[in-house]
């Protein structure tokens, strides 16, 4: 075959030649998303700046986003839930994607599963789950006042604990993945000479692996906070009426008051939000190390 | 200092140990939520008792009774077969354009075709209802076509674009100079060469569509029940126990695509070991 490819290599000028065509075959792709993608996002900005009769342009919907206090409590919850579950993400996903990168191969494939198999289940069908668990009369109640650990059942769902851990579980991988990435290409070597040189195994981990993994946590913990704050489906069904995320907010908005121009506006600054949690993420991590988990 | 420290003997470790013990409760707390739903799901009472007192197959059964989850069931499949296709069909010659290409805004386009997967899904849902409404496509089975193979679309491109630019570019060269004109060298060299990441994609498209809520729920109507939808309708009205029958099954779909994505990539690693020998 590399004699084949040898004998006959084409000259330089058709291999730049030949390599320009590939461009076309973005085409259909382009035409695609310009279509059903670009255009839906330019109509969202024709919504929210429409003027009062749906004619010329105007800054109402913006200045009623600022000035009202309801809308501003929407965006501190989804903060909040936010920051809360990056944070849990990254305690938990750290020690397990350094377990899944340093352990042996049939380990890590079993670590690697329990987090695989969750990543690509129907969040929906999770959500119902933690429903059965969580609820008053769930399993984890059942089983917490049956033990005597509790005298009567806790309240975990409709409320900030059940959405929560609803977002831990769905936003976890997104956590694990990048960082493991990170790790399992990390030479070992780097570690065990920190080690041979006096180094105890905590200042070995603090001063060298630590640093070298942090664009993986980096980029884990943007994608992880990206997604939590345009998230529906978790905090629609397992949280109660205080917690009113941007996304809920923009359904309500939409589905209940059917303002389309607020709505509109809502999801632009939804939109903004990520774009501007992205830039921060790729500023740290590389946009690069940042695409390349959005695997799913 | 001591040289001893360095050498790789395995020793109990305490730290390690509580690093398991971390390991063991994430494990749990990933995979109990899916175990318990689909033990649930057997249950012959309308508790949710676990682990279940007696068991049966009447959820199923109740399922399968039912006309409205079948078809319901019978949507789904087609429509995340064909956005699976359709994703295939337009991202599989983007990635390779992507990969490969040398082309003035090759970023600007890559940027683009991937970007639809940082969107919030409400984000596009809203926008799209915008547009389709428009168009008078509302309700119809085409607006959840064309908006999950958007959702699919960059999937697709990920995936294969990875295995595209780990493809050794030499023996697409070989082809071409031996005379194959640049489709023919596409389908017979460079696809086949791709196969596993082909399949893990067309899986994941597929799951994509198939798992898909907030869309379907904005621009569907009673002619576009899926199953999720059809679980979300049910889920704010009552907690109904055949709803954990539909999330095992949607539950077992997806392992089985992750069984096949796995089967694909053990393939080609052991087509790799021979190709070595």
């Amino acid at each position: 075959m590399t004699l084949v490819a040898a004998s006959a290599v084409p000259s330089a000028k058709a291999t730049r030649a030949w390599r320009a065509r590939p461009g076309l075959m973005i085409a259909g792709a382009l035409a695609f998303c310009a279509i059903v993608y670009l255009l839906p996002m330019l109509s969202l900005f024709g919504w929210a700046f429409q003027g009062p009769a749906g004619t010329g342009a105007s800054l109402a919907q913006l200045s009623r986003l600022i000035g009202d206090d309801t809308y501003h409590y929407a965006f501190f919850t989804t903060f909040k839930i936010a920051a809360i579950t990056t944070l849990i993400c990254a305690l938990i996903g750290y020690p397990y994607a350094y377990l899944m990168a340093t352990t042996g191969p049939r380990l890590a494939m079993l670590l690697t599963a329990a987090v695989m198999i969750p990543f690509w289940t129907s969040v929906l069908a999770r959500s119902l789950a933690w429903m059965i668990l969580l609820g008053r009369k769930g399993i984890v109640n059942e089983w917490l006042t049956g033990w005597g650990l509790l005298e009567r059942p806790a309240a975990l769902l409709f409320n900030s604990i059940g959405v929560q851990i609803g977002m831990v579980h769905v936003l976890l991988p997104f956590m694990v993945l990048p960082i493991w990435s990170i790790l399992s290409r990390l030479d070992p070597g780097l570690p065990r000479a920190a080690r041979s040189l006096g180094a105890s195994p905590a200042a070995a981990f603090i001063h060298v692996t630590l640093p070298l993994s942090l664009p993986g946590l980096a980029a884990g913990a943007t994608l992880v906070f990206m997604f939590a704050i345009g998230f529906y489906i978790t905090p629609a069904l397992l949280g109660g009426p205080n917690d009113l995320t941007i996304a809920s907010l923009i359904e309500m908005v939409v589905r209940d008051l059917l303002d389309w121009p607020f709505g509109a506006m809502l999801s632009l600054a939804l939109l903004g939000l990520v774009a501007l949690v992205f830039a921060c993420g790729a500023a740290f991590a590389g946009a690069g190390r940042i695409a390349g988990m959005e695997g799913r | 200092m001591s040289l001893s420290s360095a050498s790789p003997q395995p020793r109990i470790n305490a730290g390690r140990s509580a690093l398991w013990l971390l390991a063991g409760l994430t494990m749990l707390f990933l995979l109990a939520p899916i175990a318990v739903i689909i033990v649930v799901s057997f249950n012959d009472t309308t508790l949710f008792s676990f682990p279940p007192s007696r068991w049966s197959l009447r959820w199923y059964h109740a399922l399968w009774e039912s006309r409205a989850w079948r078809e319901a069931g019978w949507f789904s499949l087609w429509l995340a077969s064909l956005v699976a296709l359709a994703s295939l069909l337009i991202g599989v010659p983007a990635a390779y354009g992507l990969a490969k290409g040398r082309f003035p805004g090759r970023r600007l386009a890559e940027a683009l075709l991937i970007s639809p997967m940082v969107v919030p899904v409400i984000v596009l849902a809203l926008g799209l209802y915008m547009l389709f409404s428009k168009l008078g496509l509302i309700g119809t089975p085409m607006s959840l076509f064309l908006a999950h193979t958007l959702l699919a679309l960059p999937v697709v491109i990920v995936i294969v674009g990875a295995a595209f630019r780990r493809l050794d570019g030499s023996i697409e060269l070989a082809a071409r100079s031996c005379g194959a004109s640049f489709p023919r060298a596409f389908w017979h060299i460079v696809l086949p060469a791709v196969r596993p990441a082909l399949i893990s994609a067309g899986a994941f498209a597929f799951l994509t569509s198939f798992d898909e809520v907030v869309l379907t729920l904005f621009l569907g109507g009673p002619r576009t029940t899926t199953l999720p939808k059809k679980i979300w309708e049910s889920v704010k009205f009552e907690l109904d126990p055949s709803l954990t029958a539909v999330s095992t099954i949607l539950i077992i779909v997806s392992i089985a695509a992750l069984l096949l994505v796995e089967v694909a990539r053990r393939s080609r690693i052991q087509r790799q070991a021979k190709e070595a020998l």
